[in-house]
């Protein structure tokens, strides 16, 4: 079997075979935490793996050639438009087009244009099952995929192709320093989602979500475009190099064990407290109950 | 009485004893204690410590049933406090010798991740067991006696007796006659106790000279750098982001007041803004600048929530809108965060026009004089 | 009264001539009687206070290894440990050798874990007991010296767990002490002063962990140290007090001899709380520092809080409203000082001076030894619950983030339930607590007066259905009983009284017979037990206590 196509691995995100192929191009020597995923990873589940990667490079192949070979002048014609855009176009006015509109153009009061967002902001959106959205709220809640991997290319190959923007990364989204990566989270990141991503609460009932589903993509494409509330990094401020480092600190982080025993979900002195009364003395209450009783 | 002296296990140094003596040695002698037995002892010198033994109930009978059954219990017991405190002891010494090593990296899910709660539970069900086992051994084993003991208030023949050595020693010092020495007395004592805690006067510093609270490292021309010195252009962020930046002085990213907050509003933003009197033009074009020092309790801001325009302070819930000139809008921050004012110099790069016009940071008593 | 060499009570054996040796010397053996004769009362909540003491043992062990491992200095150093997220780190010197000792000691970090669980405990046990102390009682005279030392001893483990908790040097610690920083800011006229006599100039400076470590590990413990051993020293002298029970007064104390009963109970329990505390240390990750980063003024993370004890302070501050206070002369009472170091300040005050605040109230200067169940003193009970709600209220608006996130609610909403909750849950908590108290109270007298139920209902011949009540005294005309409550709990169920069989006994399972039991009760009823010591025996489960009987002097 031939190694995928780096963007067709990108594409389809965590499920695809990057662990096999960083295991080929990037032996262990850099990556200790690479080493010990690949490991952990049963061959069962990289044959798997291995297929869907093909598959998505397939999609991507009409993706690309639709993507790259018509101008964007003439976006919003339909002369040009290839098979997955069709399809893209197709989904969109089934289940999109209510609140972002005829034309990506946005619907006052539902949803914003989607015009400029980018694959990148629709890869996000759909694949960590945000957008078809159920209702409207202080925010999108995260919930199962509504899309399949094949439908989302087809959604990002229609939008990208009519109203452009950031587009997706292609590579390895590990391939960065896990020290400076580390650093760069607490200072841009960790405000929000906590020191390692666990999440936290924002004004109002909105929230920064919890890391810990998110695949490499998803926290790619949702610092490229800032879905929400959260700030948008774009390539100037955080270099993809960085993105990368990031990512890779926050998924080598959030696959390492808890040394100390019970993570209790490294919340730390809330959780902490809570078990100290709730564990601790409620065992030692116990245990002078026990001492005190005559038999 | 002078047979005391040679008496075995006198305790007494004096050879004649006075009549004052008094005291239990005078109660009994000692062939009269060799004559009791070993529980009447116990209970002799009990009642001298005013603690009567009602009643006791002695524990299962030797030999019985049920006495078997408590030993196999407690033993049992101790036994396996022996044998998981062995167990701990072996994974300690053992890992890295004949068990694979302890120390832990981040890729290890196995030996070295259960190293310290193999520790833990093996030690701690030891420690646990050692506990339970002497519990046990009391509840079951020991004999179970009700005792009583006799609390006294204090004596009246105590209290007149001391007062009066007391006062009778401070009478005869004249301290109460002698006036001089008494003033005397009061102005050394204040004179060394000012001594003895004058060192202390080390610690105190001026914190008023040169203003340290109100003026950071931002000065006018200084540039505006990321966490790694790199200057920022207004092409660089994109609109609805964010930058923490720092001044362009050595150290900067490691001064606890500097830290300032680059944003570029986004357009729906810039079409409400309303930046605070007299600082119209501290922005540059979408750009502003704020502080990243909660004006609360000097936590770092910087939860931006960039369709509401709200930075939330992860310490205390203050929530600054920054289309408000960063007005404390939630929560317990009173003032607004200060703003950077900025602009660009020649060579494209964002630049401080002066620094921060008020203290940065949180409140003090005289933030508003200075 | 000529002696010979064989004189009786000449030690024949060699433990009993060292003895001898021992005591010509020192002459221990009359004060190690009166020790080993001592009566200690038997009821768990008595065991309260201990857990905190064996936790204080726990943390100078502890401590005391840490120490050959921790470098107090905020000297730059880059990482170069085990830990790979932070190698070629900058850091300083503090967190570099937290790191090295949970990565690179072996069973350093289970050290570290042991030393910050047995401080949660610490000041866990130390609450506990103080609120057995309160809702019993034991404050009152001649105890009310105690009560201070107490209180002092409270705060001085905060004291000794907020400087423990920064020394680490972390992102999480560093937090904790910029807002310590701004709390001392804060303080009007003074404070800027302050704030540079303790961080020797501007925050953060070089000097803070420096000084927090000797805090931490010599002034703070060695204070502590003293003023436990007084608070014994006063517990000796003054003895237990005592719940009121048949045979048990004023004037004495009811209970087991420290030798070897009382000696063996404590012991196995400075084992179980050592046995508690190692476990948590080994099984549950406490503060992880690495992956909280090093200290940067300019990072931050979500849901950084102080640990448990000191979560009620961040709660207030959390809820207070922004109100500074601007007076002439443009001075600023910054609305920080009013949730720190006023609220702190008062409920400190209020704490140690509620002894004597009391006293004031009721009038009631005499002595007590024995105790008051929480139901007869309402107003006390009461008070005290509501305080306790106040705080709790506090305390978890302290991580009202964390519920905030963990259970979906808005941040907003969670700041206006605390800032509500905060004003108007303790006045319901007072009045909800001192119903109950009244409710028990009656019931206790209705007992008394017309006997237990029995669950027996009675058709009379005129149709009426009456429950049969067992009398607990000989009754009048009109089948009330005249028996005055002593303070004791009373019997509620017809076992407790051998109306019925009494309750099998065993912890676990049961470890009698049934039969057996009932024998046993059928010997007692033809009045050949000894009812006076049966009576004394009563063991500290309230459910066990306290025979309808009165005091006897």
């Amino acid at each position: 079997m031939s190694t995928p196509d780096p963007q067709s691995d990108a594409l389809t995100g965590e499920d695809t075979p990057r662990g096999l192929r960083r295991w080929s191009r990037r032996p262990t020597a850099g990556s200790p935490a690479a080493a010990a995923r690949v490991r952990r990873r049963s061959k069962q589940r990289r044959r798997v793996a291995n297929v869907a990667g093909l598959m998505a490079a397939l999609v991507l192949t009409g993706t690309l050639y639709s993507a790259l070979a018509p101008s964007q002048a003439t976006a919003q014609t339909n002369t040009t438009e290839s098979s997955a855009e069709a399809a893209g176009r197709e989904l969109y006015e089934r289940s999109c087009i209510t609140c972002h509109g005829e034309n990506l153009e946005g619907v006052p009061t539902r949803g914003p244009s989607l015009i400029g967002v980018g694959e990148a902001a629709v890869y996000f959106q759909v694949h960590t099952g945000r957008m078809p959205l159920v209702r409207q709220e202080a925010q999108a809640p995260d919930k199962p995929a509504i899309f399949s991997d094949e439908e989302i290319d087809q959604l990002m190959a229609y939008v990208q192709a009519n109203g452009g923007g950031p587009t997706l990364p292609s590579g390895d989204l590990r391939d960065g320093d896990l020290a400076e990566g580390g650093e760069l989270f607490r200072l841009n990141c960790a405000s929000c989602h906590n020191f390692v991503g666990e999440g936290g609460a924002l004004s109002s009932g909105k929230r920064a979500p919890s890391l810990d589903d998110a695949n490499d993509l998803e926290i790619y494409t949702a610092m490229l475009s800032g879905p929400e509330n959260m700030p948008v990094f774009g390539d100037n401020q955080l270099t993809p190099e960085e993105k990368r480092s990031i990512i890779n600190y926050v998924q080598t982080v959030k696959g390492q064990a808890d040394p100390g025993g019970a993570g209790v979900g490294r919340l730390g002195p809330a959780a902490e407290g809570l078990v100290i009364w709730v564990v601790g003395v409620a065992a030692l209450m116990f245990g002078i109950f026990w001492m005190g009783s005559k038999a | 009485m002078s047979t005391r002296e040679s008496a075995p296990g006198s305790t007494g140094g004096a050879d004649v004893p006075g009549p004052l003596h008094g005291g239990p040695d005078d109660d009994y002698t000692p062939e009269q204690l060799a004559a009791l037995t070993r529980e009447e002892l116990d209970l002799l010198g009990a009642r001298y410590d005013s603690v009567q033994v009602l009643h006791v109930d002695p524990g299962p009978e030797p030999g019985s049933a049920v006495e078997k059954q408590a030993v196999r219990q407690v033993a049992l017991t101790f036994a396996l406090a022996g044998l998981t405190a062995f167990a701990a002891f072996v994974v300690y010494v053992g890992s890295g010798w004949f068990l694979p090593d302890w120390q832990w990296d981040i890729t290890d899910s196995g030996w070295s991740a259960l190293f310290t709660p193999l520790i833990g539970a093996l030690g701690g069900l030891a420690l646990t067991l050692v506990g339970v086992g002497l519990v046990l051994y009391t509840k079951k084993l020991l004999p179970h006696e009700t005792a009583v003991q006799d609390k006294h208030d204090g004596s009246h023949f105590d209290r007149v007796t001391t007062g009066a050595t007391l006062v009778g020693g401070l009478h005869n010092s004249g301290l109460a006659r002698r006036k001089l020495i008494t003033r005397s007395l009061v102005f050394m004592g204040s004179g060394i106790g000012l001594m003895l805690v004058m060192p202390l006067g080390g610690l105190i510093r001026n914190p008023n000279t040169g203003d340290p609270l109100g003026t950071t490292s931002w000065a006018e021309g200084v540039r505006l750098v990321r966490d790694d010195g790199s200057p920022i252009r207004p092409g660089d962020q994109v609109p609805g982001s964010l930058e923490t930046v720092f001044p362009a002085v050595p150290g900067g990213n490691r001064q606890a007041d500097a830290a300032t907050m680059l944003i570029r509003l986004r357009p729906e933003q810039l079409s409400v803004e309303r930046p605070r009197n007299g600082q119209e033009d501290f922005g540059y074009g979408d750009y502003v600048a704020y502080s990243k020092i909660c004006t609360h309790a000097g936590c770092p801001v910087s939860l931006y929530e960039q369709e509401t325009s709200r930075i939330l302070c992860p310490c205390h819930q203050s929530q600054f809108d920054v289309t408000q000139g960063a007005k404390a809008v939630f929560g317990p921050a009173t003032r607004p965060l200060p703003q950077l004012p900025i602009t660009v110099d020649d060579e494209g790069f964002f630049v401080a026009r002066s620094d921060y016009i008020e203290a940065v940071g949180p409140t003090y008593w005289n933030r508003e004089r200075i | 009264m000529a002696r010979t060499a064989t004189a009786p009570g000449v030690p024949t054996t060699a433990l009993g001539k060292a003895a001898l040796e021992v005591d010509d010397r020192l002459i221990v053996a009359g004060p190690l009687r009166r020790t080993l004769n001592k009566v200690f009362p038997d009821h768990w909540s008595f065991l309260l206070g201990e857990i905190a003491l064996y936790a204080f043992v726990i943390l100078l062990l502890s401590g005391t290894y840490l120490t050959f491992f921790y470098d107090a200095s905020l000297r730059e150093v880059v990482y170069e440990g085990t830990y790979a997220p932070l190698r070629g780190l900058e850091m300083s010197a503090a967190y570099d050798s937290a790191l090295n000792l949970s990565f690179d000691v072996r069973g350093g970090l289970f050290m570290r874990q042991v030393h910050h669980w047995a401080a949660l405990l610490f000041v866990a046990a130390i609450v506990v007991h103080l609120l057995r102390i309160f809702f019993t009682g034991a404050f009152r005279r001649p105890r009310e010296t105690n009560w201070l030392i107490g209180v002092g001893l409270l705060l001085l483990a905060l004291g000794e767990g907020f400087t423990g908790y920064s020394l680490p040097d972390d992102l999480l610690s560093g937090t904790g002490l910029r807002i310590a920083s701004a709390i001392i800011l804060s303080i009007p006229v003074v404070g800027t002063w302050v704030h540079w006599a303790v961080f020797n100039g501007d925050y953060v400076g070089e000097y803070i962990i420096g000084r927090f470590y000797i805090a931490h590990v010599l002034i703070i413990p060695a204070i502590l140290l003293g003023l436990i051993a007084v608070h014994l020293l006063i517990l000796v002298k003054q003895k237990h007090t005592q719940f009121p029970g048949p045979g048990r007064t004023e004037h004495n104390v009811v209970g087991n001899r420290l030798f070897p009963a009382f000696a063996a109970k404590a012991s196995g329990l400075f084992f179980i709380v050592f046995g508690v505390v190692a476990a948590l240390g080994g099984l549950v990750q406490i503060n992880p520092v690495w992956l909280w980063g090093p200290y940067n003024p300019a990072q931050v993370s979500a849901a950084s809080q102080p640990d448990w004890y000191i979560m009620f302070l961040d709660g207030s501050t959390r809820l207070f409203p922004a109100w500074d206070i601007n007076l002439p002369g443009d001075y600023t009472i910054p609305a920080l000082f009013w949730p720190t170091v006023v609220i702190a300040g008062l409920i400190f005050t209020v704490l140690a001076l509620y002894p004597m605040i009391e006293r004031k109230l009721t009038r009631d200067t005499a002595s007590h030894h024995l105790l008051q169940r929480p139901r007869d003193v309402p107003v006390r009970t009461s008070l005290g619950v509501m305080a306790l709600t106040f705080y709790v209220v506090l305390m978890l608006s302290g991580a009202n983030d964390v519920i905030a996130e963990r259970f979906d609610i808005s941040l907003n909403a969670m700041t206006w339930a605390g800032r509500i909750g905060v004003l108007i849950l303790p006045p319901i908590a007072y009045v909800m607590t001192y119903r109950i108290c009244l409710g028990l109270q009656k019931h206790d007298r209705e007992v008394l007066e017309h006997g237990l139920e029995t669950g027996v209902i009675r058709r009379l011949p005129h149709g009426e259905f009456i429950e049969v009540h067992q009398p607990l005294g000989p009754v009048d005309e009109h089948g009330h009983s005249q028996l005055a409550y002593g303070g004791a709990p009373v019997p509620k169920r017809m076992n407790q009284v051998g109306g019925a069989r009494r309750a099998i006994r065993g912890f676990f399972k049961p470890i009698e017979e049934p039969a057996q039991v009932e024998l046993e009760q059928r010997r007692d009823e033809h009045g050949l037990a000894a009812a006076e010591s049966r009576e004394l025996t009563t063991s500290g489960r309230p459910s066990d206590g306290g025979r309808p009987q009165e005091p006897r002097d």
